[in-house]
């Protein structure tokens, strides 16, 4: 692995050490972003315990396909794209297992969201009205700080798609977390 | 009593997703994670591996069916086509059998069962 001078190793010299099969410069790859995957792919699927599962079959989709990857290239930009495919599969087979209906409205009595957890609660319930990709685009821009064109490389949309995304999934969460308070 | 609805603004909605999507912060979850997805990788380049080797095991058995098929194909053909000259050959060399001869003895046989009929009678 070749060392720059402060003696760390670039990320391209990971890269290309990772690519000559070094079990170790993977190791380190992972170790750098994890964490970062882990946030893409948590923006797609519903739980944590599938956002596990995607980030472990996007690093070995990672694995196999790091022949073909230029390390030229911006390696978190690649890894984030297969990142997010492989959570859209996982969702996709979730979705054909779990064929299930979701109610149009979402019955939780009311407590006043800045004292309670209720607007949290609510908010899960409502994110799965939303669908896959306007839920992905609103947690990387809100979380993550993706801005629209590093969505759109991340979810190969356009930016502009991006952009509608993230107006609708805005107004359909606003919509779904109303609140009608009664006050005398 | 009046009714007064009530809707997140921007930020409140941001503020909610950033506390729903927080990542684990204990440094021995990403341990463990980092862990767990390296076994899932060395799992899944071992099987690649032995795929790969069945596959190279696999590619000389499948070549020598393929060689057996078209040899197997090659004699049936072979065969039927020697059969086929063979029944022409037997055909052209044995020839006809002679209308007159067949004719002659039909006659014969005809005029000798007439005799026996005048001499019974």
């Amino acid at each position: 692995m070749r060392a720059p001078i402060d003696g760390a190793p670039t990320e391209r010299a990971i890269v290309i050490a990772a690519q000559h099969g070094s079990d170790e410069a993977f190791s380190a790859l992972v170790r750098l972003h994890q964490r970062r995957a882990y946030s893409v792919v948590r923006a797609i699927v519903l739980s944590h315990e599938d956002a596990e599962d995607a980030v472990q079959e996007g690093f070995l989709h990672a694995h196999r396909a790091l022949d073909r990857f230029r390390p030229d290239q911006p390696f978190g930009a690649w890894l984030y794209r297969i990142m997010a495919n492989a959570a859209l599969d996982l969702v996709r087979r979730r979705k054909v297992r779990d064929a299930d209906e979701l109610p149009d409205n979402i019955a939780i009595p009311f407590r006043d969201p800045a004292e309670s957890g209720e607007l949290r609660e609510r908010l899960t319930e409502a994110l799965r009205h939303l669908t896959d990709r306007q839920r992905a685009v609103i947690v990387l821009h809100d979380v993550e700080g993706f801005t629209h064109g590093e969505i759109g490389r991340t979810l190969g949309i356009p930016e502009g798609t991006a952009r509608s995304d993230l107006h609708h999934a805005r107004a359909t969460l606003r919509r779904l977390l109303q609140i009608i308070r009664s006050t005398p | 009593m009046t009714d007064h609805r009530w809707t997140p603004s921007d930020s409140e909605l941001s503020d909610a997703l950033r506390k729903h999507y927080t990542a684990p912060s204990d440094p021995g979850y990403w341990s463990a994670l980092e862990a767990r997805i390296l076994a899932h990788v060395a799992r899944g380049a071992h099987v690649e591996r032995w795929w790969s080797a069945l596959v190279e095991m696999a590619r000389p058995a499948l070549a020598a069916a393929v060689i057996l098929v078209l040899v197997a194909g090659a004699a049936v053909v072979h065969t039927r086509q020697l059969d086929a000259r063979n029944a022409y050959a037997s055909v052209i060399s044995a020839g006809p059998p002679s209308v007159t001869t067949a004719a002659r003895a039909s006659s014969v046989a005809d005029g000798d069962a007439t005799l026996d009929y005048m001499l019974s009678h």
